[in-house]
């Protein structure tokens, strides 16, 4: 089957971005129920939310200050923002209905409705009374376009390049999401160790895994366990291992696939040799920027071995 | 019967459901019965249906305006257009003719030049003409079939017989919003499909893959075809869309290709470049090759022409088709099936008198108030005189402009175009509306059954362009009644 560059390029965004307003909900609201568990003494700030989007100053631009409105109207609804679940979701549709030819019919249907359900509720859905219908009803889009997907789709380069997106994006999100954990405990140097479990629940059910811990790790949660659990499991779909494991797998028919796969293999060693046990916060922290800095460099070597050439 | 069906009228035009006696045609009989028979809250939630599957199919048409791109909801009545199999069978036959015709007409132009030779045609008209591409001179596409794909549009006059207005030949569309039209009456009226016979449309993108696969250089199984589009900010670019994926062929712009240094046609893909056999262009052609024709344009590809003339791809329509689609050519498609086929042409032009013969131009002169003037190379209804509607003093203006340009200007009849029922506001009302069949040439040729209903939505407008207002109705072909 012959794939296009521009296609594969488009198909691949639009993995990406379909997967990233998935997980942004899933943040929020995971992260929005854990506020309502949190003494408000020990709450860690909504700017957390902002921070591992690496949106700071995007956000600054806008607004003074991190509370709850400011922040979830930014990642839920503000068009201005490339990381809210609006923008994500309108991307991914300009993605898709550019390459539409080569997906199966449904796909764009559910896709155009998912962005006329987020044209029309994004805004009202960003206050407490209706928010979580909102998110429930992204997640649950967005997984039956990739259900779709998954159930129609040839295994053929529109498969890999859209499997490519979605597990680059996926990977990248869940090591921010245990960097927003590392973060929000990093701050909490004062023993707040009741809070603690609860934050790590919370982080543990927006990635669908909390059942799937305590069945396999155990009931107490606790960070060290929920480090390893999420980056290394090699059963969990959203751990880290898991992603570089499948695209891994989807490399392998590529033509032209040398570098990616030199990247990705580096990238599974560094993953695989982190101490969890024995690393601080604070070099947790660091060893999620560093390896966070090999996604994006990976992603840039999928650009340049697949995609169209920059226009001269 | 609810009360808008009954009373009913399209006053001094034909129309296409309703005898000017208030019944319903033979054809149309079932179709009318069942929808007067619907109460007002039925209708209600039948078009409301209709928007929703609009909206979910994602049919949309792209207006450019202000900087931004709005895609709008294509607007659909659900009153089908019903015409009787018998008589599509005399409009079909004669497109096709006329289309064979025009055909050899532009494989002429750019070759021996006989019309022009035996004087059947004038030369200066053609050769000065801003459709004609010296560029294409000494190229015979396969078949001699220049315009693979022709949307003719066709009218009805008071006396319900059709006429064809004019063919485009250089890229034509609409055909995707004829297969949509047909999937929405599908979802929304199906009880209507239990009582009839109609002619299915779905299997035109299986058509036009095999009209463009017999135009293929190289002799393969499956010849490798693409649909070049100007891009997602074109817009008819649904329609690219829709038909590539009908064909399962790649939908690519510009930068997806490239001619390499053996003049053949290459695609970028992901396992390197791809060797291309077929393009079916969406592009103008004047925007197709850097190389030859406007310098700036980044939506062709660099070379391409010279791939096609030594014949190692195919190009749909073939760059140059556009001289045959021009009004002053228009009126001598009458003589070209007579000079080319031998045969009488089996639909009917409308009467056109060219103002650069003195005979015609006195009766235009002397007629103005009955006639509508048009000028030769422009389109889209600029500088137009419709004599019925105009003031003395636009008629002298006129006057003047066609005695100083003569071989500028065409004048026609003042036709008037048909009606049918469409819903307005809860109550049916006649709307004008015209006929767009699309007809496709490569091997063989094939006439669409029916084609693109255009509607003017307007009370009394006639204009049924989508930028202006303009709707859409299904349109079918239905065969006797058992």
């Amino acid at each position: 089957m012959t794939m296009l560059s521009r296609v594969a390029e488009r198909l691949y965004w639009s993995a990406r971005y379909l997967e990233r307003a998935e997980d942004t909900a899933r943040l929020v609201r995971s992260y929005a129920h854990l506020a309502m568990d949190i003494p408000k003494s020990a709450a860690p700030g909504w700017d957390i939310l902002v921070r591992i989007q690496d949106a700071d100053q995007i956000f600054l631009d806008k607004h003074r200050a991190f509370n709850e409105t400011n922040v979830l109207g930014f990642l839920i609804a503000d068009p201005e923002s490339p990381g809210s679940i609006y923008s994500s979701v309108g991307a991914a549709r300009e993605n898709i209905r550019t390459t539409r030819d080569v997906l199966p019919k449904e796909v764009w249907e559910h896709v155009n409705e998912l962005y006329l359900y987020t044209r029309d509720y994004a805004e009202s859905s960003v206050g407490r009374r209706h928010r979580q219908q909102f998110l429930d009803q992204v997640i649950s889009r967005c997984q039956m376009i990739m259900g779709l997907i998954m159930t129609t789709l040839c295994r053929d380069h529109a498969y890999r390049f859209i499997q490519l997106g979605h597990l680059l994006e996926r990977a990248d999100m869940t090591t921010r999401v245990i960097d927003v954990g590392a973060g929000v405990l990093l701050r909490e140097e004062r023993h707040l160790t009741a809070v603690d479990p609860l934050i790590w629940a919370s982080l543990l059910d927006s990635l669908s895994a909390l059942g799937t811990f305590r069945r396999t790790v155990g009931p107490q949660i606790e960070s060290d366990a929920v480090v390893q659990f999420v980056l290394r499991d090699r059963t969990l779909p959203r751990s880290v291992h898991f992603c570089l494991d499948r695209m891994r797998r989807e490399l392998h028919p590529l033509k032209n696939r040398a570098k990616a796969s030199r990247l990705l293999e580096g990238a599974r060693r560094s993953l695989a040799r982190f101490p969890v046990g024995g690393a601080s916060r604070d070099e947790l922290h660091r060893f999620i920027d560093r390896f966070q800095l090999r996604i994006n460099e990976l992603h840039d070597v999928i650009v340049e071995s697949w995609f169209l050439p920059p226009e001269e | 019967m609810p009360r808008s069906w009954k009373s009913y009228q399209s006053k001094d035009f034909f129309d296409e459901l309703i005898t000017a006696k208030g019944q319903p045609r033979v054809a149309a009989r079932r179709a009318v019965n069942l929808l007067s028979g619907l109460t007002r809250e039925e209708v209600e939630s039948r078009r409301t249906e209709a928007e929703l599957a609009i909206k979910d199919m994602g049919i949309t048409f792209t207006i450019y305006s202000e900087g931004k791109n709005i895609d709008r909801s294509w607007p659909f009545d659900i009153i089908p257009r019903v015409i009787s199999g018998r008589e599509w069978k005399q409009v079909s036959k004669g497109l096709a003719q006329r289309c064979k015709a025009l055909n050899a007409f532009i494989d002429d132009i750019y070759n021996r030049q006989k019309i022009l030779k035996d004087g059947i045609v004038p030369a200066e008209t053609i050769l000065e003409s801003g459709n004609y591409r010296e560029q294409c001179k000494g190229v015979s596409p396969r078949f001699g079939v220049w315009a693979h794909i022709c949307g003719s549009d066709l009218i009805r006059d008071k006396d319900g017989k059709f006429y064809v207005l004019e063919d485009n030949l250089r890229v034509p569309s609409g055909v995707s919003y004829m297969l949509e039209n047909r999937e929405i009456t599908k979802r929304v009226l199906p009880e209507l499909f239990e009582h009839y016979d109609i002619r299915p449309v779905d299997d035109y993108p299986t058509r036009l893959y095999g009209a463009l696969s017999s135009l293929s250089p190289r002799s393969q199984r499956r010849p490798c075809i693409v649909v070049l589009t100007p891009g997602i900010y074109n817009s008819a670019y649904f329609e690219h869309s829709f038909l590539a994926r009908g064909m399962g062929a790649e939908l690519v712009e510009g930068p997806d290709l490239f001619v390499d240094g053996d003049d053949c046609v290459y695609m970028r893909t992901v396992d390197g470049p791809e060797r291309v056999d077929v393009i079916y262009r969406r592009v103008d052609d004047l925007f197709i090759d850097p190389e030859v024709f406007n310098e700036d344009s980044v939506l062709g590809v660099p070379g391409l022409m010279r791939a096609w003339k030594a014949g190692n791809v195919a190009i749909a329509n073939a760059p140059g088709s556009g001289v045959a689609d021009d009004k002053v050519v228009y009126a001598f498609v009458p003589d070209m099936i007579r000079y080319y086929l031998k045969e009488e042409p089996a639909i009917a032009s409308v009467k056109t008198y060219l103002c650069m013969r003195p005979k015609e131009r006195d009766y235009v002169l002397n007629n103005l108030d009955k006639l509508v003037v048009k000028p030769a190379n422009e389109s889209g209804g600029y500088g137009m005189l419709v004599g019925p509607h105009s003031t003395q003093k636009k008629r002298q203006e006129f006057a003047r402009l066609i005695e100083k340009n003569p071989r500028n200007y065409i004048a026609q009849p003042t036709l008037s175009l048909s009606t049918a029922p469409t819903y307005i506001n809860n109550s049916v009302e006649p709307r004008h509306l015209d006929l767009r069949p699309f007809i496709l040439s490569g091997r063989d040729t094939w006439v669409t059954p029916g084609g693109l209903t255009r509607v003017a939505m307007v009370k009394g407008s006639l204009v049924v362009n989508s930028s202006q207002g303009g709707g859409s109705k299904d349109t079918w072909i239905v065969e006797a009644s058992k």
